[in-house]
């Protein structure tokens, strides 16, 4: 098994030089943890970022679906993710109708 | 001990015969008269040292399994006519891009199109000085008797390996055909001739398989030994891997060409037969050229002094010796199943517009009376 | 920990060419968890890649990798396959690449059922080339080459590749990235032609004028023509023609693959067993 030492507390953690901005992981993730924030420097002017680590569950959707090799998730038994809450699925859906941009503080 | 041994045999099955004591393990091929005995008996030979032989579906994919054969790192052949020459050509440039060894043998029948599938011609000189679209550096050799038909396609594994590119063995219908005897050398003196691709040795991540001198080809490792790289016939760096940058694709393609131009001595061979003292000067080359040597012989008998010079490496050209010929004779004839394909070649060679030409494209070879009357015609 | 995807990559060459959230990603981070899952060496893999977007793919993965002429991955890998049979063999094929100018060769790799596996990426669309019809490409779509909509019918990869012989045929999508994983998986593990078809979102070329321009838009267009094998078998028939299956479609075990076919002529012609006859085979004709 291929493995690579994880930043220590993270559920899940970006590589920014890798990020196309595509919005795929943003859209299958459950809990609202990341979003996308404005970003003068790249191409379609957004970058990745992980807005609400605390509500992870460890799915692994956004890994699995990035096709830039531009997040990864920690493992099941080396992280005490969270539990699905209604308020996290609640904020997902106002990301995406955000246009997955960050909202507003 | 003689190195040289007596058999009595047919061009394709010689050259069929070669690429095996030249240490080939793979064919990659598809029926095309008239060279399908080659692959026949090379079907016959391979496995039973080891190699494998498979007709594939088409002349595309037989010269794409021998050359992805030999990308892997094995000595490896493919063999066909004019028309498998022409679906064969996109390949062949990507054989000379990626710098991957491979023999082609064509032997050549009446053509263009379907033509005269079981008749001589000498009709795929110009295709073979640029089988593919783009830039393509040719090494080209023609074998003009039965015994060639053997050393030529042993020197031909030789020279791929050594100029790390496609490298083409003319044959024709006749000389395929022809059965009689030819004093070729033993297998055990092939094999101590064979010179292996060159590897690189040291740390894989020091490797660099495009990283070359400009008058060097490529150093590609066989497959699966630690050397892990890619091959691609797009514009490449060092490493093989695509790129569009302005001074590598300059530095590409003069490497192509200059690795061998400028080793072109390793490349040339010709036959000089009765020159030095002879006024009128024939110039042919493969089955046209037992002809024209009979020919010569004929007319020396009757006082007339004919010589013969028979380039064996056609592309690249011997340049120089051409022009050096063409300064010393006034009369210059050229002998070739085709309409004039090499003869643009001694044209320019020779710096003149004024060589007589003897054509014939009917699919019938050449008499030594057809070259008797024409060098009393024009002479 | 997280899985080490850069141990397989050419990591000086990413960010990869692909546009953003390209599907063909998706299927090299599914193809990287598979080949690692197996315990196959980078040293021993090679891979062989044709034209087009899915044509980058070999590239990018740090093994013995090829790009070849459009259409000719399957032979190409043919010759490598043949001339070192205990090593694995990857072809990566677009739908234009493999179901057109390939076709030929694809039809005859399954016929031989070589040990290789082909993982067909089909994106509707000959998508590097900015939006030609290709054999997939649904009609009534829009594309560069008909741009009062597509009236060329579709081919049906699977169906070809398991009547001309493949042992093991399978397709899935990118939308589901584990079962992607799990039959490109079954799929080099088999002995035998595998043909695993991928299917892929191209939003920025055939998506944008297909009323499908972002990623995720393309992407559920993918979920709407495709459902598991199960519950296509229980649609009315003149429902099936608007899905394709999902999962392993075919499995055969039993069927003699080419490279050990030939070494039944090694062995013939080395003296090892007698000539080769029709009783050798169950299938005789």
């Amino acid at each position: 098994m291929s493995v690579m030492e994880a930043p220590e507390n993270t559920p899940v953690w970006t590589d920014e030089n890798r990020c196309k901005a595509c919005d795929i992981c943003v859209s299958v993730c459950p809990a609202g943890v990341l979003s996308m924030r404005y970003d003068a420097k790249t191409v379609l002017g957004a970058m990745i970022t992980v807005s609400n680590p605390e509500s992870c569950i460890g799915c692994h959707e956004c890994e699995l679906s990035c096709p830039d090799f531009a997040i990864y998730v920690a493992e099941r038994k080396e992280f005490k993710f969270a539990k699905l809450t209604d308020q996290a699925k609640q904020r997902q859906q106002e990301i995406v109708a955000n246009n997955y941009m960050m909202l507003e503080a | 001990m003689s190195e040289l041994r007596e058999v009595i045999s047919s061009g394709n099955d010689l050259a069929a015969r070669a690429a095996v004591d030249a240490g080939c393990m793979f064919f990659g091929g598809y029926p095309l008269t008239p060279s399908s005995e080659i692959m026949h008996t090379v079907s016959d030979l391979l496995p039973t040292v080891g190699g494998a032989a498979i007709q594939m579906e088409d002349e595309i994919g037989g010269v794409a399994a021998a050359i992805g054969a030999a990308m892997s790192g094995v000595r490896s052949l493919t063999a066909t006519s004019g028309p498998g020459m022409s679906l064969k050509a996109e390949n062949l440039g990507l054989g000379q891009m990626a710098e991957t060894p491979v023999v082609v043998i064509n032997v050549m029948r009446g053509g263009p199109s379907t033509g005269l599938p079981t008749r001589v011609a000498q009709g795929d000189i110009a295709q073979a000085k640029n089988p593919s679209h783009g830039d393509y550096k040719s090494i080209t050799l023609c074998a003009g008797n039965l015994a060639e038909c053997y050393t030529e396609t042993v020197r031909a594994f030789n020279l791929a390996d050594r100029f790390m590119q496609p490298v083409i063995v003319l044959l024709d219908e006749t000389i395929g055909h022809m059965h009689a005897k030819a004093m070729i050398p033993t297998a055990e003196a092939v094999k101590a001739g064979i010179k292996p691709r060159k590897v690189f040795e040291g740390d894989p991540a020091d490797y660099k398989p495009y990283g070359v001198e400009q008058d060097e080809p490529a150093v590609l490792n066989p497959m699966f030994t630690g050397y892990r790289y890619h091959y691609t016939g797009l514009h490449h760096d060092a490493d093989g891997f695509p790129t569009e940058e302005i001074e590598t694709c300059r530095k590409l393609i003069d490497r192509l060409f200059n690795k061998v131009d400028a080793h072109k001595e390793e490349l040339e061979l010709n036959e000089e037969y009765m020159i030095d003292d002879a006024d009128i000067l024939l110039v042919g080359y493969g089955s046209a050229s037992l002809a024209i040597k009979e020919a010569v012989n004929a007319l020396r008998a009757e006082g007339i002094k004919v010589g013969m010079f028979r380039p064996i490496t056609l592309w690249p050209s011997p340049e120089k010796r051409l022009h050096e010929l063409g300064q010393k004779f006034d009369k210059v004839l050229s002998v070739e199943l085709n309409q004039g394909q090499y003869l643009e070649e001694i044209q320019r060679c020779m710096g003149r517009l004024d060589i007589e030409k003897l054509t014939k494209t009917n699919g019938r070879p050449f008499s030594p009376a057809d070259i008797i009357e024409k060098v009393k015609e024009v002479f | 920990m997280a899985f080490n995807y850069d141990q397989y990559l050419r990591v000086n060459k990413m960010p990869t060419l692909w546009c953003w959230g390209c599907g063909d990603g998706v299927i090299l981070k599914a193809f990287i968890r598979a080949i690692d899952k197996l315990g196959i060496k980078k040293d021993d893999l090679c891979i062989v890649a044709g034209i087009g977007c899915s044509g980058r793919f070999s590239s990018y993965v740090d093994a013995n990798t090829v790009h070849t002429t459009h259409g000719r991955t399957i032979a190409f890998a043919t010759g490598i396959k043949l001339a070192n049979p205990d090593k694995t063999v990857v072809c990566v094929a677009g739908d234009g690449d493999a179901l057109a100018i390939g076709g030929n060769h694809t039809i005859h790799g399954c016929r031989r059922n070589i040990d290789i596996t082909l993982i067909l990426i089909n994106n509707f669309i000959y998508g590097l080339t900015n939006s030609q019809t290709s054999p997939t490409t649904p009609r009534g779509f829009w594309t560069v080459s008909q741009k009062v909509g597509n009236v060329d019918p579709t081919f049906n990869g699977c169906k070809l590749a398991e009547a001309a012989g493949a042992s093991f045929v399978a397709r899935e999508t990118v939308t589901a990235p584990k079962k992607l994983e799990k039959v490109i998986r079954e799929a080099i593990k088999h002995k035998g032609f595998s043909f695993v078809e991928t299917l892929s979102n191209c939003h920025i070329n055939l998506g944008r004028k297909n009323k499908m321009g972002s990623a995720m838009a393309n992407l559920d267009w993918i979920d709407s023509i495709s459902m598991p094998k199960k519950k296509w078998d229980e649609l009315p028939d003149e429902e099936k023609q608007n899905y394709l299956p999902t999962g392993v479609l075919k499995h055969d075990d039993s069927a003699l693959e080419y490279c050990d076919a030939y070494q039944m002529v090694k062995d013939a012609h080395q003296g090892k067993r007698g000539k080769i006859t029709q009783d050798d085979f169950a299938k005789k004709i």
